[in-house]
C-alpha cells in the first residue's frame, strides 16, 4: 500500500506565516532592512558581504554575484531543500550544506567552488540524471531545460548508471490534468515547484506528491482537471520538460523563436509578456517580469488565447452588396462607400463606439475625426456611472492604490467583483497578502471560492447602506486600521444604480480617510476594471456606456472593436449605417455594412493604460494579416477620403497628439496618480439615483466563464477546449 | 598533308549540305558549328536528325532545330524518342524502331517557362490564418 | 467623385493601403515582363508532322539575336527595346558565375566547368570574387550558419546580378527540410532567378539552367519599363 504523503498540506496561512522562510527575497529584505537588526557578515569565495538576518546563503551568494544551480528553489515560492542541487562547501561543516535553506551566520565562510561543492553537485546531477529519460530530442523544454543547462556546467561527463540487468529507468505514468498542461512525468525530478504553486500562489490544493523514494510522484491524487486559472504558470517554473504547454507542444525550439516585449489586453491589469513569433504568427506567449503588476505570473487566458489571433480573422475590407451579404474588396471601394454614406449626414447622425481592445492612438484618431465631422457621440461599451463628478476625475475610475498596494493594505473590502476571474493577478496579489500580512478581505457579493478566507458580508445593496452609514460591523473592522482599500468590480457598475453603489462606496472610503487618519498619500477607493481599453478611453473624454447612441439613434454608427452587443441592429434605425472596425469577425462585424480590418494587441504598436492607470506599449510582434492595417492608420486614411484630413502622419505626431489631450497617456510605465475623492465625494452626494435591491453578482461567477470574454478568446479553440474540460469535470 | 585536304573535304561537304556559302554562315550563326552528316529523320516539331560517324562520338549526332523557333531553340523541344537516340542511349532511331505508343503517354511538351503557358506554382500549405466568412443574407 | 478621389489616392499617403506597389524592384525583373514579350508561336504552337518526310509548311523565324515584336508605332519606344536588347545581348554573352559551392552540389558544378560539358563556350566563366560576377550559383545546403556569409557576397554583386539555386536543398531545403540547423531554401535570403531540380542536378541539367536564364536575360527589358514610367 503506497503511503500517501503530502508534503505541503498548507491548509491555512498559520503554517506559511514565517516570512522568514516563505517571502520572497525581496519582501523579506524589506520586512527586516526596516528593522535595526545588525546585518550579518559572512565570506562568499573570501569576499565579505553583509545581509540581514534570516538571509538564505543562496541569497547571499546572489549578492556578490555567485550564481548557485539550484531546482527547488524559487524565489516566490516557499523553501523546500529537497532537489540539494544548491549544495555548497561551509568551512567547519562537517558535510555540504543545501544552501538554498540554511540561514545565514556570523563569520560563516562559504565555498561555491571548492572540491566538495562541485563533487557534491556532480553527484546530484548524476543521481538526478540516473532516472531522467534520454529523450531531449523530442523534448519541448529543450533549449530552457534548467536539467539540461546545469548538467552541461556542473554534471560529470559520465554517469555509473550502466543498467547492466537492463532493468530499465524509472518510469511514470502521464497525467491528463487538462487541455493546457501537457505531462511527461517520468521527467519529473520531483523539485515540488508546481505542487507549491498550486498551493501557496493558485491557491487550488490540487497538486501534491504521492508515493515515497522512488516511487515519489507528483500529481493530482486523482486523474481530474487541475482547475485554475493560472495553470499556465507551472509551466514556466517547471525547471525540467515534465510539465510542457500542450497547446504549444512540438511547435518550435526557443532559440528559433522571435521575442517581442509587448502587453497584454485581455484584462485590465497590463500584464507584461513576451510574444514569442516564428515564421510570422504567434507561437507562444510567456510572463514578463513586472513586479507591480504580475510579479512574473500570467493568467491562462493571456496565456492561451493567441491561437484565437489566427482564426475568425478580417483580413480584407468588407462590403455589403446588392444581395446584403459582405463581400471582399479593396481599400479604395470601403473608403468611398463610406464616403458616399457620410455625404449629407449632419454631426449629430454620426456616433462611434469603442470596444475593450482599441489602442489609445485609435481611440484618439476617431475621436478627432468624429469632432471634425461635428460629432460628441462617442462612447465606449463599458458602462460607467456618469452621475455626479463621473469620469471627469480620473480617481472616480481607477484602481488608485494601485496593485502592489494590496501588499501594504490591511483590509480589503471586495464589491461585486469577482476579482479571481476578472484580473486573477491581482487576485493572487491579495491571496499573497492574506498568506503573508494577515490580510483581511470582506466580500460583498455572491459567495465564491476566492482561494482565499474572507468575511461575507451578503449581496444585497443594503450593506452598502450600512456601509456607507457606518453602521455595519464590518465598519469596525475598517476602522481598526489605516491602509483599508475598497475594490469596487466595474460590472456592479454596469447597472442602472450603479451611480448610487459608487456613491454608497465613494462615502464609506472619504468617511473611513477621515476617520482613520490614514497618509493623503493612501488611497481607499478603487475600481477593477475589465477591459484593457477602458482607462485610456475615459482619459480621453470618451463617454461611458452606448445610452447616448440609444437616445439619438445615429445614421452612421462606427464600431472600433466593439463586439459585446451593447448596441444591436434592433436599437438602430433600419437605415442606419455601420462601420465596424476591428481584427476578428465577431458580433460586431456581423451587423456591419462596410468591414474595416485593423490589426490586433500583438500586430500594433498601441498605448494601453491599466486599471491603475498606468500607461504601456505593445509592440509589433507580427504582422496584420493580409490587407490589414493598423486601427489609427485605417481611420487617418478614412479622414482624407472625407476631405476631414487630420494633421498627423506618424506614430510620433498621434503620441503627441495624445500627450496634449492626456500627457499621462505618453508617460510610459509609470503610474499617473489621481486624487480628488474629497472633491468626488462631495460630488457624489448629488446622485440621484437609489440602489437598487437586486443582489451585487459580478457575471464571472465560475472558472467556465473565465475563458471566453473577448472577441480574440472566443475565437481561441485552446479556451473552447477548456471551457468543454471544465464543464465535464464539473458534471462528474 | 592529307590530313588538311581530308579537312577541306568535310568543309566542302558541309557547305554544300547547307545550300551554299550563304545557308551556311546562316547555320553557322545559328548554331555555332558547321557539321555535314546524313539526315536520319525528323521529329513531329519539325527538328532534324544527322548523324555522321565521321565525328568522334558524343559530337557524331546532332539536331538541326525547327525553322519556327529561329534563335529560340532549347533542349527540351526534343521529344523523348529522339533524345534517346541523340543521347547514345540505343542506336536505333525512332525512325527505324518506333516507339511502343501505350495509352498513359502523353505527348510531349517543351519547357515553357517564360511563356503564357508557363507553370505556376501555388500553395498546398493549409494557411496559418483563418479569415471570417461573413453570414450570408 | 469617385476618379477625383482615387487620383487623390495616388498622390496622398494612402497610397500605402495598394496592395502592391507601383514600383517595380529589380528583384521582381522576370515573368511579368516575358509573359507580355513572349511571341505565343514561339514555343509552344508548332506545327505538328508525324512523317519526317513530309514537305515542310513552317514559316521561318528570323535569325535575330533581338526580340521579335510587332513594330509600334511609339518610335522612342522602339528605341528603348532596341536598347534593352543590346545590354542584354552583352549580358547574356558573358555570363560569369560565382561559385558558392556548399555541398555535393559543387562537384557537379566543377563538372559542368570541366571539358565534357564545357561551360566557357557559352561565355559562362568562374569567378572568385562577387564584385566581378553577374550570377551567383549556390550550390548545395545553405545552412544558418552560412546564410549570414552568403547574403554578404549576394550584396557584394555589382547589379545586375542573378541567382542560380542549384539542388534539392538551395531550392526548398530539401533532404535536410526538418533541420534546426538549414535555411529552408535559399530563396528564403535571395531572390532567386533559376531553381534546377535534383539532387544533385547533373552537370547536364545545370548547363540547361544557364542556357534558360540566359533566356531570360535576353527578355529582360529595364530600359523600356523605365522609359514608360516616366
Amino acid at each position: 500500500m503506497a503511503t500517501l504523503l503530502k508534503i505541503w498540506p498548507l491548509m491555512g496561512r498559520r503554517i506559511l506565516g514565517n516570512p522568514a522562510a516563505c517571502l520572497a527575497c525581496k519582501s523579506a529584505r524589506t520586512a527586516s532592512g526596516s528593522s535595526d537588526q545588525p546585518e550579518v557578515e559572512l565570506f562568499v569565495n573570501d569576499i565579505p558581504v553583509s545581509v540581514p538576518p534570516g538571509t538564505t546563503v543562496l541569497q547571499a551568494c546572489a549578492e556578490v554575484g555567485v550564481q548557485i544551480p539550484r531546482f527547488c528553489y524559487h524565489d516566490r515560492l516557499s523553501i523546500a531543500g529537497n532537489c540539494r542541487m544548491c549544495l555548497v562547501e561551509v568551512e567547519k561543516s562537517a558535510k555540504p550544506v543545501a544552501s538554498c535553506a540554511m540561514p545565514v551566520m556570523k563569520g560563516m565562510r562559504v565555498k561555491t567552488d571548492s572540491e566538495i561543492a562541485r563533487k557534491a553537485r556532480e553527484g546530484v546531477m548524476e543521481f538526478l540524471l540516473m532516472n531522467h529519460p534520454l529523450d531531449c530530442p523530442i523534448c519541448d523544454q529543450g533549449g530552457e531545460c534548467d536539467l539540461q543547462d546545469q548538467s552541461m556546467v556542473f554534471g560529470s561527463d559520465r554517469s555509473r548508471f550502466v543498467d547492466m540487468d537492463h532493468e530499465g529507468k524509472r518510469a511514470v505514468e502521464d497525467k491528463d490534468i487538462g487541455p493546457l498542461v501537457k505531462t511527461i512525468m517520468t521527467r519529473c525530478i520531483q523539485c515540488t515547484r508546481c505542487v507549491r504553486f498550486a498551493n501557496e500562489i493558485a491557491g487550488v490544493e490540487e497538486i501534491g506528491t504521492t508515493g515515497r523514494g522512488s516511487d515519489m510522484q507528483i500529481g493530482t491524487y486523482v486523474e481530474k482537471l487541475f482547475g485554475s486559472e493560472l495553470s499556465g504558470n507551472i509551466i514556466d517554473i517547471c525547471p525540467v520538460g515534465a510539465l510542457t504547454s500542450k497547446p504549444y507542444a512540438f511547435t518550435a525550439r526557443p532559440w528559433e523563436n522571435r521575442k517581442t516585449e509587448s502587453i497584454d489586453v485581455m484584462d485590465a491589469l497590463g500584464s507584461n509578456i513576451i510574444v514569442a513569433t516564428r515564421e510570422g504568427s504567434v507561437i507562444r506567449i510567456l510572463p514578463r517580469l513586472h513586479e507591480d503588476i504580475n510579479e512574473e505570473w500570467l493568467s491562462d487566458r493571456s496565456r492561451f488565447a493567441y491561437d484565437g489571433l489566427k482564426r475568425q480573422r478580417l483580413v480584407s475590407p468588407m462590403v455589403k452588396d446588392a444581395s446584403g451579404t459582405l463581400v471582399s474588396c479593396e481599400w479604395e471601394d470601403a473608403f468611398f462607400t463610406i464616403l458616399d454614406r457620410l455625404t449629407g449626414v449632419t454631426g449629430s447622425e454620426i456616433a462611434a463606439i469603442a470596444g475593450g481592445h482599441a489602442d489609445a492612438e485609435s481611440l484618439i484618431v476617431l475621436k478627432d475625426l468624429l469632432n471634425r465631422l461635428g460629432s460628441e457621440a462617442l462612447c465606449t461599451e463599458e458602462i460607467f456611472p456618469m452621475d455626479a463628478a463621473g469620469t471627469d476625475l480620473r480617481s472616480n475610475y481607477l484602481l488608485n492604490t494601485q496593485i502592489s498596494g494590496i501588499e501594504e493594505a490591511e483590509v480589503v473590502l471586495l464589491v461585486g467583483t469577482n476579482p479571481r476571474y476578472e484580473a486573477p493577478l491581482l487576485n493572487a496579489r491579495i491571496r499573497k497578502s492574506w498568506l503573508h500580512n494577515d490580510l483581511t478581505v470582506g466580500v460583498i457579493g455572491p459567495q465564491l471560492d476566492l482561494t482565499y478566507e474572507y468575511d461575507h458580508l451578503g449581496d444585497s445593496t443594503k450593506v452598502l447602506q450600512e456601509l456607507a452609514a457606518g453602521t455595519h460591523p464590518f465598519n469596525k473592522v475598517l476602522s481598526s486600521t489605516k491602509r483599508a482599500m475598497i475594490i469596487v468590480g466595474s460590472a456592479v457598475l454596469q447597472r442602472a444604480d450603479g451611480g448610487a453603489i459608487h456613491a454608497a462606496m465613494s462615502t464609506l472610503a472619504q468617511n473611513h480617510r477621515v476617520k482613520s487618519g490614514c497618509d493623503e498619500s493612501w488611497r481607499v477607493l478603487n475600481v477593477l476594471q475589465r477591459v484593457a481599453s477602458q482607462v485610456a478611453a475615459l482619459d480621453l473624454g470618451y463617454k461611458a456606456g452606448v445610452q447616448v447612441v440609444r437616445d439619438n439613434p445615429p445614421k452612421v454608427l462606427y464600431l472600433l472593436g466593439a463586439d459585446e452587443q451593447t448596441v444591436t441592429k434592433a436599437d438602430l434605425p433600419s437605415d442606419c449605417f455601420v462601420v465596424y472596425q476591428g481584427c476578428h469577425g465577431d458580433a460586431g462585424a456581423s451587423m456591419a455594412d462596410v468591414v474595416l480590418p485593423g490589426a490586433a494587441y500583438t500586430e500594433k504598436v498601441g498605448t494601453y493604460v491599466n486599471t491603475e492607470g498606468r500607461a504601456q506599449q505593445t509592440q509589433v510582434a507580427v504582422t496584420p494579416p493580409g490587407m490589414a492595417r493598423e486601427d489609427w492608420k485605417i481611420i487617418r486614411a478614412l479622414s482624407e477620403i472625407v476631405g476631414q484630413t487630420l494633421p498627423y502622419d506618424n506614430l510620433n505626431e498621434v503620441r503627441r497628439r495624445l500627450a496634449q489631450m492626456s500627457p499621462n497617456l505618453t508617460r510610459y510605465g509609470d503610474v499617473e496618480e489621481a486624487n480628488y475623492f474629497k472633491q468626488a465625494e462631495e460630488l457624489a452626494k448629488s446622485v440621484k439615483s437609489s440602489l437598487a435591491s437586486d443582489a451585487l453578482t459580478p457575471p464571472q461567477l465560475s472558472l467556465k466563464d473565465f475563458y471566453m470574454v473577448d472577441s480574440i478568446s472566443r475565437a481561441s479553440q485552446t479556451m473552447a477546449h477548456c471551457v468543454a474540460a471544465v464543464t465535464k469535470a464539473e458534471a462528474k | 598533308m592529307s590530313v588538311y585536304l581530308e579537312k577541306l573535304r568535310h568543309f566542302r561537304l558541309a557547305i554544300k549540305q547547307h545550300g551554299g556559302i550563304i545557308g551556311a554562315y546562316l547555320n553557322f550563326y545559328r548554331t555555332d558549328e558547321l557539321k555535314w552528316g546524313d539526315l536520319i529523320g525528323e521529329d513531329k516539331f519539325g527538328n532534324k536528325y544527322f548523324q555522321n560517324r565521321h565525328y568522334f562520338i558524343g559530337r557524331s549526332r546532332w539536331v538541326q532545330y525547327s525553322d519556327a523557333v529561329g534563335m529560340d531553340y532549347d533542349g527540351s523541344q526534343i521529344p523523348p524518342e529522339w533524345h534517346r537516340w541523340l543521347h547514345y542511349i540505343g542506336d536505333e532511331p525512332p525512325t527505324t524502331a518506333p516507339p511502343v505508343k501505350r495509352s498513359w503517354m502523353v505527348d510531349h511538351k517543351p519547357n515553357l517557362t517564360g511563356t503564357p503557358e508557363q507553370y505556376v506554382p501555388y500553395s498546398t500549405v493549409k494557411p496559418k490564418i483563418t479569415a471570417w466568412e461573413p453570414p450570408k443574407a | 467623385m469617385l476618379k477625383a478621389g482615387l487620383s487623390l489616392l495616388r498622390s496622398s499617403q494612402v497610397a500605402c493601403f495598394r496592395q502592391f506597389p507601383l514600383s517595380r524592384t529589380a528583384t521582381s525583373r522576370g515573368l511579368h515582363d516575358f509573359q507580355q514579350v513572349a511571341p505565343k508561336d514561339c514555343v509552344s504552337v508548332v506545327p505538328y508532322r508525324e512523317a519526317s518526310n513530309e514537305t515542310t509548311t513552317t514559316t521561318r523565324k528570323p535569325y535575330s539575336p533581338f526580340r521579335v515584336e510587332d513594330p509600334r508605332n511609339n518610335m522612342v519606344d522602339y528605341v528603348f527595346a532596341r536598347i534593352d536588347d543590346l545590354v542584354n545581348w552583352g549580358h547574356k554573352s558573358s555570363m560569369w558565375p560565382l561559385t558558392f559551392g556548399l555541398a555535393c552540389c559543387a562537384i557537379e558544378m566543377m563538372h559542368f566547368a570541366a571539358p565534357r560539358y564545357d561551360m566557357d563556350r557559352f561565355g559562362v566563366v568562374f569567378r572568385g570574387s562577387p564584385r566581378q560576377a553577374d550570377v551567383m550559383i549556390v550550390a548545395g545546403t545553405l545552412t544558418n550558419k552560412m546564410t549570414p556569409a552568403f547574403r554578404k557576397v549576394y550584396d557584394q554583386m555589382p547589379d545586375p546580378r542573378w541567382v542560380i539555386s542549384m539542388g534539392s536543398c538551395a531550392n526548398g531545403g530539401g533532404y535536410y527540410y526538418h533541420s534546426y540547423s538549414v535555411v529552408r531554401g535559399c530563396n528564403r535570403v535571395v531572390p532567386v532567378d533559376i531553381y534546377v531540380p535534383g539532387c544533385p542536378p547533373t552537370a547536364e541539367a545545370l548547363l540547361y539552367s544557364v542556357l534558360q536564364l540566359l533566356r531570360k536575360v535576353k527578355q529582360d527589358k529595364s530600359n523600356q519599363i523605365w522609359y514608360r514610367k516616366l
